[in-house]
């Protein structure tokens, strides 16, 4: 249980020549997944392959699983092209990532009981819905909106209509008073008034 | 806020996919509910890149880039072998918990729930190897008796409060205690869902509930 701080202060800074290179990677990328070029995914192809073939090469211990973990690789690399991120990292650790995938279900294929989960399940980096997933899960979100919801029925109904307008409808202070036919300074004070009720609601509650 | 997180050297390990399986889906999920390993495991995963990459590897000759260029430009692209229907929320006692995105993704491993005791409820989580992972479910004002691990135990918090004698945990906090640690966790006035990995029985310490011991097979499969 030890605590991660002070960790960011240790990464290195990317050198001159690993950061063109990563420049050039993630071109190239683009163009293949935008244009399915050959020509593009062959620079890719001899960049990577001896690099996977080494990295297969020191975790089997055989040649033939390391040119597998080559080739299932760079198949990946060439359907999925479309699914690197270039703000999420580099295009060389997408591509590592993707063999450290195949090398965990490299490992376990031959003794795989059938209920075993696979790499895809722990680190779906393949998943044409991964973004979805990732960006929709918020600690208890749905919890606090359902909460919100309860307190926010706790309001008179005369500031509910007011906050419903502004924060749900986004309307401004003035068209509220316009539709409502209310005066501005009514707005202003139910708002005020609404807010602070629920804030007490809220504290209250905690 | 989460203050227990898995060593980095296990998050280390995670990255290489180095972890069993449970092991991989209790760190997993807890990297769902972590901002902080979320970072800390993205540079893990570079500076693994960057250690398994950066020897000068011999380049390939023509003939051999060509044969395997041949072999993926006329490969058929493959699906990502992965449940199509993720479900992200369970319902247990009339709750409902949030699932993170890997429970999700693996929720057509989770079996029925179970009574155990008490105020105690259980649902296997399948997903091979040798060790037993559940969904473990604690009522408010529940208790488990105290015990040591003859193995390794590894906790995260899904959602709700526990405590044990060192003390308490919340959402998305990973704990690990050995057979040396004593514990009894236990509930208040509010519930816990935690998602439980043991690679041996429970061994209870204490008084009366050394009657479980026989019984440890209930905490454990």
């Amino acid at each position: 249980m030890e605590t991660v701080s002070g960790h960011a202060s240790q990464r290195k800074v990317m050198k001159r020549a690993q950061q063109d290179t990563a420049e050039r990677a993630a071109e190239l990328l683009a163009t293949v997944a935008e244009k399915r070029s050959r020509a593009a995914f062959s620079e890719l192809f001899s960049h990577f392959a001896p690099k996977l073939q080494a990295y297969g090469t020191r975790q089997f211990g055989n040649e033939q699983t390391a040119m597998d973990l080559v080739q299932e690789t760079m198949t990946n690399v060439w359907h999925k092209a479309h699914l690197f991120k270039p703000d999420r990292g580099s295009p060389s650790t997408w591509i590592f990532t993707i063999a450290r995938n195949i090398r965990f279900d490299l490992l376990r294929k031959n003794k795989r009981r059938k209920d075993e989960i696979s790499a895809d399940e722990l680190w779906p980096i393949l998943s044409e819905q991964n973004d979805n997933l990732d960006d929709d899960y918020a600690l208890d979100h749905d919890v606090l909106m359902q909460e919100i919801k309860h307190y926010y029925h706790q309001l008179p109904d005369a500031q509910r209509i007011v906050v419903e307008k502004i924060y749900v409808e986004g309307k401004s202070q003035q068209e509220v008073s316009d539709s409502l036919n209310i005066p501005l300074g009514t707005v202003k004070s139910r708002t005020r008034l609404a807010l602070k009720k629920l804030k007490e609601l809220i504290v209250e509650h905690d | 806020m989460i203050k227990a997180h898995p060593s980095e050297a296990l998050l280390y390990q995670y990255s290489s996919g180095e972890l069993s399986c449970a092991m991989s889906l209790m760190v997993a999920t807890h990297i769902d509910m972590c901002p902080s390993c979320q970072r800390v495991s993205a540079e893990i995963e570079q500076h693994l890149c960057e250690k398994h990459f950066d020897e000068i590897a011999a380049k390939w000759d023509q003939k051999q880039c060509d044969d395997m260029l041949a072999a993926i430009f006329s490969s058929e692209s493959s699906h990502p072998l992965i449940h199509n229907d993720p479900n992200n929320m369970i319902c247990l006692q009339g709750r409902r918990f949030n699932l993170p995105p890997t429970l999700a993704n693996n929720a057509y491993r989770i079996g029925d729930w179970n009574h155990m005791l008490g105020k105690l409820w259980r649902a296997p989580v399948s997903i091979g190897g040798v060790e037993n992972t559940n969904l473990i479910y604690m009522e408010p004002g529940a208790t488990v008796p105290e015990h040591t691990h003859k193995g390794v135990e590894a906790t995260l918090v899904v959602n709700g409060t526990f405590s044990d004698e060192y003390d308490s945990y919340e959402d998305g906090d990973f704990i690990m205690l050995d057979a040396s640690r004593k514990h009894s966790p236990r509930t208040v006035q509010e519930d816990c869902l935690t998602l439980a990995t043991l690679d041996a029985p429970l061994h209870f310490t204490s008084g009366i509930s050394r009657l479980l011991n026989p019984f440890s097979s209930l905490f454990f499969k």
